[in-house]
């Protein structure tokens, strides 16, 4: 691929002192987020849908985001790339890349995001122009972006093609998006997000659709991407198994909050925070047939009437009075590995339970 | 190529037998559905697995006698009801969809469903027919409450328990259901296998359960058919199909699946490509082209679906009666 240094203008800006973070974040640290707000206009007024959401991601490493469906979690990638729908509103919160604060909303939000940041969708039918060659979809950022010629464009994307695994490249590149299956196509839907070299991925549920072989193969291309490409990969799932897979750290949304984070392995085999266990308890696991798989009680609420306090405690095994009071902050537990964090103020009493 | 089909027994609720269905596309011909045969017994769950294009949902609506087969025999308690069912034969077979959405008609409560149903039938009227509205309400675990409400006023979970009541009030003794939890949320899926499960342990339901996801089949199915392309592959009980799988296929599908207690980058076995459109199958045994154990004769010669050695699993490969570790 064209080396990252060989790219117009927009390279330098990254390191404008009056634009960096004062905390300094460490060297390849792609994307940090802070304090992520969104908020959706209702009816009867605004309610947060994202609340106070943070986490950082170091190149090469892919971060997964997991909730059920309303747990905010498209919303907060959607907020990242500055590509929210009208009623939702970024509240408050910075995003920065490689250090560099990028504007919250508006033109010049997407400006500075644009080619840097990249998203696939899940359903990449409908990402894609049907009336229009796919070689012609993947060379139209790198010609109009990063300024090369159409002869250079069009070669670069052959080039993607084939990085992306799609078999006779030169020939592909004259298809139609009709005419090439399903997981061809979210290879295409890829080479577009990496057209412009990107350095953060947002992947909002790609594989959902997909067939479970072919789901296999592209999370192997992804998860090769992102160590050949310094990716850093965000990638939202309801699908705990999908994420355990892929990500080196794992996130879980409930009601817009972040209510535990770490290293997946950590996270996904021992969770300390009563969501997390139920969610993991509710799922059916290929390797243990015998256990009967338990359902959380209750729903999810509504955003428009989110219980005070934990917004978990209607629901949850462990709630005391106190939990409807207080808001439970993200916070390390002892005997678990030292960046997992949970959520719950009985977190210590899940640790090892 | 097609394997000898089982011997009706007295037992089996429901036999399929070498059932074909063509479908006239531009392409030409696809036969989406080549030669499949199994059987159901009362209280038995069996799983159809197979990835979009396998034929899966085709004879599930064979089955439930939504779709005539072009040929093949359809069987319930022993007597042939492919071509003409009596409203009787209708109600023995119901089928539940994927989307509980879109099978719900909006403008009717959940009790003019029912009673709309149960008077068609003839099954009750009046206050025998509300008595047997709670009665189905208390079976899938809904309150009788909800008896007024309209689909729109449920939860996915909530209207796929509704689908379930509709499917459950003609009295059938066989329920196909196809996805039945593909839509609904992670926490509310296992609402919805515990609900199947008890239909079968407590009504003695018959259950043919079409799903992509390898667990839920796995958690719920006795005797599972994994289908590639329009034809069975393998065939066998639970323990066979998951504990000693012989088709190439069957392997590949649970490698692929995602599994919550294992690590990314493991040794993984990785089928190449994807499954080819129906219209346009792969000569002698349709999976040759992906098969990392293919060999001359697999691109000529069509498999037949029969018994491995060392197991009661019927399985279409030439290479039946070796066995994988792992």
């Amino acid at each position: 691929m064209i080396p990252r240094e060989g790219r117009s203008g927009r390279g330098s800006t990254r390191s404008r002192p009056d634009e960096t973070t004062g905390a300094g974040a460490p060297a390849g640290l792609a994307l940090a987020v802070e304090g992520l707000t969104v908020s959706v206009q209702r009816q009867d007024g605004r309610h947060v849908a994202v609340d106070d959401v943070s986490f950082e991601v170091v190149g090469g490493s892919a971060f997964g985001l997991v909730g059920e469906s309303g747990s905010g979690k498209s919303l907060t990638l959607r907020a990242l790339i500055s590509l929210l729908p009208p009623p939702a509103r970024v509240e408050g919160g910075s995003v920065f890349l490689h250090g560099r604060r990028l504007p919250p909303a508006g033109r010049q939000a997407r400006r500075a995001r644009r080619g840097e940041m990249a998203m696939i969708f899940q359903d990449s039918l409908s990402a894609l122009n049907p009336v229009q060659g796919i070689g012609g979809q993947i060379a139209e950022a790198p010609q109009r972006l990063l300024g090369l010629s159409r002869r250079r464009a069009w070669d670069r994307a052959i080039e993607l093609l084939r990085l992306v695994g799609i078999p006779d490249p030169a020939s592909t590149a004259h298809a139609y998006p009709h005419q090439i299956s399903g997981g061809m196509r979210q290879r295409v839907a890829i080479a577009i997000a990496l057209s412009t070299e990107p350095s953060v991925l947002l992947c909002d549920e790609p594989t959902t659709a997909l067939d479970v072989t072919v789901q296999a193969q592209i999370l192997d291309l992804l998860d090769d991407l992102r160590r050949r490409l310094d990716l850093a990969i965000v990638f939202v799932s309801h699908d705990l198994a999908v994420i355990r897979q892929l990500c080196d750290e794992t996130a879980v949304m409930y009601t817009g909050r972040l209510v535990e984070t770490g290293p997946s392995a950590s996270v996904l085999a021992e969770p300390i925070h009563p969501y997390t266990r139920g969610l993991l308890a509710a799922i059916v696991d290929l390797d243990d047939p015998v256990g009967a798989p338990t359902p959380i009680p209750g729903s999810l609420p509504d955003i428009e009437r989110l219980p005070p306090g934990c917004t978990f405690h209607p629901r949850c095994f462990l709630a005391t009075a106190e939990c409807a009071a207080t808001v439970p902050e993200l916070a390390p537990a002892a005997g678990v590995a030292e960046n997992h964090r949970s959520a719950c103020i009985h977190r210590d009493r899940l640790v090892h339970a | 190529m097609s394997a000898a089909p089982e011997p009706v027994q007295a037992a089996d609720l429901l036999t399929v037998e070498e059932i074909t269905v063509r479908f006239a596309s531009k392409a030409g011909e696809l036969v989406a559905v080549e030669g499949a045969s199994f059987s159901l017994r009362h209280g038995e769950t069996l799983g159809l697995v197979g990835e979009s294009g396998c034929g899966k949902s085709t004879l599930a609506r064979c089955i439930a006698g939504l779709l005539p087969p072009d040929s093949g025999r359809i069987l319930l308690h022993g007597s042939d009801v492919t071509r003409a069912r009596a409203r009787s034969d209708r109600r023995m077979v119901q089928i539940v969809f994927q989307d509980p959405y879109s099978s719900l008609n909006p403008r009717l409560s959940v009790r003019s469903t029912l009673k709309e149903l149960l008077a068609v039938h003839g099954l009750a009227r009046g206050a025998a027919a509300e008595r047997r509205c709670r009665e189905l309400m208390a079976l899938v675990g809904l309150p009788a409450g909800a008896l007024d409400g309209y689909p729109n006023a449920f939860s996915g979970g909530q209207r796929q328990r509704i689908a379930v009541a509709r499917a459950l009030a003609v009295e059938p003794e066989v329920i196909v259901a196809d996805e039945p939890t593909s839509a609904l949320d992670v926490s509310v899926q296992a609402t919805i296998l515990a609900l199947f499960e008890s239909l079968r342990s407590q009504l003695g339901l018959g259950i043919v359960m079409i799903s992509h996801n390898l667990a839920a089949i796995r958690h719920l199915c006795d005797r599972i058919a994994v289908m590639y392309l329009g034809r069975i592959v393998e065939l066998g009980d639970r323990s066979e199909i998951f504990g000693d799988p012989r088709h190439p296929y069957t392997l590949a599908l649970l490698a692929a699946s995602p599994r919550i207690r294992q690590a990314a980058g493991g040794a993984r076995v990785r089928l190449s490509g994807e499954p080819p459109s129906p219209a346009r199958k792969p000569s002698g045994c349709h999976f040759h082209p992906r098969c990392p154990r293919a060999e001359d004769r697999c691109s000529i010669e069509s498999p037949l679906l029969a018994v491995a050695s060392d197991s009661h699993a019927l399985v279409a490969c030439h290479f039946r009666d070796e066995r994988h570790t792992g």
